[in-house]
């Protein structure tokens, strides 16, 4: 999938920019604050229908502005134009493919892929749990809905069971226990499925991290995710163990009002020759762990999906050393279509320029092809 | 804004219904207005009467003009096949397809403890006193595949099994006649890893 134009309309920093894209790389650069990330947030709006960096719309709104368009071009067997609006006067937002209403993420989900390598993924490898569950959870959603399916339904299923373990640290007797019971499989069995889902991704995602990895760094290291779960290990008798934690924590779970065990407590342990990335890692092995998840992430996508995710790096050659630097610009070439933002473009001298490359030079809102 | 009362209020009336927004109510307001004053009149009646003469079933909670409803009162179905569902909007739905010739039970919701909703809320307890004086063979649970219809379907899965009746629930998967290219991801997933024997 390659995105060939994009028009942004009172978009942040851009009062109306028209970019053309190449099918290869596409270098953006510029100053800080001079709006190459926004060309960034745009695309990402396009093909997932959110934001990564605003947190709500009206934030995407150039000052003293009331709407802001966003319309992108997509090409692959056919042509789809996508076009986000936002209006403050309404403070809605309509999402259009082919000028088509979508009211659901779900209906777009999968249908452009994308990736992102962001400055912010080093919450990835030194972040809490939480962010590499999102990590995992999204690629999994994108790429099976009957996990997305789940998923939604797990959260859901704990929602109601916290509301329901607080009531009973109130007053215990308000809440009979064949309710809590029915709760308890419903969680089971959701969450039971979710795990078998991650270990199963885990197996097959480990082999593109590895492939990743040594392309970046092209050395002795082997990297490997791990699946932490609070249910104990085991192939066999998953929701017999899960049932049976439950039981054994269900007085602290009462006490303290919240779900205790399950997949929305796990994490994935990151290491690096056995050692775990997390104690034992060096800054340059966190960054390029970050950096071989994305590109692992792109082929996984790939070929489950079928059709190739457009590839955006966010500053992210600003702490890599020369030999790391290299090596990504080499492997990047095997992507297809990437948006590269860069300070200055001597941080990008590891490249070996391809005639199909654009430069394109960002400059108060104002773009500019070198 | 100058709108004249009586429509204001039409509008505002109509705006609390489930899926009208303000300018559907003002379109349906206006159209009431430019029909025929006996027409309306009719309407009024229909509303009128689905508040006194309709109320709900005293065995299956079903809605009904009498105190009993039809199909609980009809000698030709079948009284130890039961059905629980959650709205008599349910019967209705299954009632069109004249394939099931039991009779019903409305739950009248179904378990949801964000909503403040236990099985106190249910007409469970009336469904456990029904089953002491009804003879019943089967129970089908027909409640939404959803996480609270799971979850209310778990739970009275539970509560029955003493009773030692035969506990059924309703498949899911694909739709009658829908192509398999239509329907969505996640309903032919779950259809593939619920395949039956041939």
């Amino acid at each position: 999938m390659v995105l060939q134009s994009l028009q942004l309309k009172n978009y942040r920093i851009h009062s109306n920019s028209l970019l053309t894209f190449s099918d290869g790389i596409n270098f953006i650069v510029g100053e800080n604050g001079q709006g190459k990330t926004t060309i960034l947030e745009a695309i990402y709006s396009l093909c997932t229908t959110k934001n990564f960096k605003a947190s709500s719309d009206q934030e995407l709104l150039q000052f003293s502005t009331a709407e802001c368009e966003v319309t992108g071009t997509f090409q692959e067997y056919t042509s789809d134009i996508v076009r986000i609006y936002y209006s403050s006067t309404e403070t809605k937002r309509s999402f259009l493919v082919n000028g088509k209403l979508i009211y659901r993420p779900s209906e777009v989900i999968g249908k452009f892929p994308i990736v992102l390598l962001t400055p912010e993924d080093h919450q990835l490898t030194q972040g809490a749990p939480a962010d590499r569950r999102k990590f995992v959870d999204a690629i999994l959603s994108q790429s099976n809905p009957l996990y997305m399916e789940t998923l939604l339904d797990y959260s859901k299923t704990l929602k109601h069971r916290s509301f329901l373990l607080n009531r009973m640290k109130e007053d215990f007797r308000s809440v009979s226990p064949d309710e809590l019971e029915a709760w308890n499989t419903k969680m089971v069995t959701a969450g039971s499925s979710l795990i078998t889902y991650r270990k199963k991704f885990l197996t097959l995602f480990n082999t593109y991290l590895a492939q990743a990895y040594s392309a970046i760094l092209n050395d002795e290291e082997l990297p490997l995710i791990e699946y932490q779960t609070t249910i104990a290990n085991g192939e066999t008798g998953l929701e017999e163990k899960f049932s049976e934690q439950l039981a054994k924590r269900k007085d602290e779970e009462i006490r303290r009002g919240t779900n205790l065990v399950g997949p929305h407590r796990d994490d994935f342990i990151f290491s690096i020759n056995g050692k775990a990335l997390k104690i034992f890692g060096s800054q340059g092995q966190h960054k390029t762990f970050q950096v071989a998840l994305r590109f692992a992430q792109f082929f996984y996508m790939k070929d489950i999906l079928g059709r190739t995710p457009i590839f955006l790096l966010d500053d992210a050659f600003g702490e890599l050393d020369a030999k790391r630097a290299a090596h990504i610009s080499n492997y990047i070439r095997n992507v297809g279509q990437a948006f590269i933002t860069a300070t200055d473009l001597a941080n990008l001298s590891s490249f070996l320029r391809s005639e199909n490359d654009k430069v394109i030079e960002v400059s108060s809102g104002q773009v500019a092809y070198a | 804004m100058n709108i004249s009362e009586p429509l204001q209020i039409a509008i505002e009336e109509f705006s609390k219904f489930p899926g009208i927004g303000k300018k559907t109510a003002q379109r349906l307001s206006l159209f009431l207005l430019k029909k025929p004053i006996d027409e309306v009149e009719k309407f009024i009646g229909a509303i009128y009467n689905l508040k006194h003469k309709l109320k709900f079933c005293s065995v299956c909670f079903n809605i009904t003009e009498f105190e009993i409803c039809e199909i609980c009162t009809s000698p030709k179905r079948d009284k130890s096949i039961l059905c629980i569902v959650e709205e008599p909007s349910d019967i209705i739905a299954i009632e069109r397809t004249n394939e099931y010739n039991g009779v019903y039970h409305v739950l009248s919701g179904v378990l949801s403890p964000l909503s403040g909703i236990g099985p106190e809320a249910l007409k469970i307890n009336e469904l456990l006193k029904r089953l002491k004086t009804q003879e019943v063979s089967e129970i089908i649970l027909a409640l939404n595949p959803d996480t609270e219809g799971d979850a209310t379907s778990l739970y009275l899965g539970k509560l029955l099994q003493p009773l030692n009746i035969k506990v059924t629930r309703i498949a899911r998967g694909l739709p009658i006649g829908g192509d398999l290219e239509f329907a969505d991801e996640a309903t032919i997933a779950r259809a593939v890893s619920n395949r039956g024997l041939l």
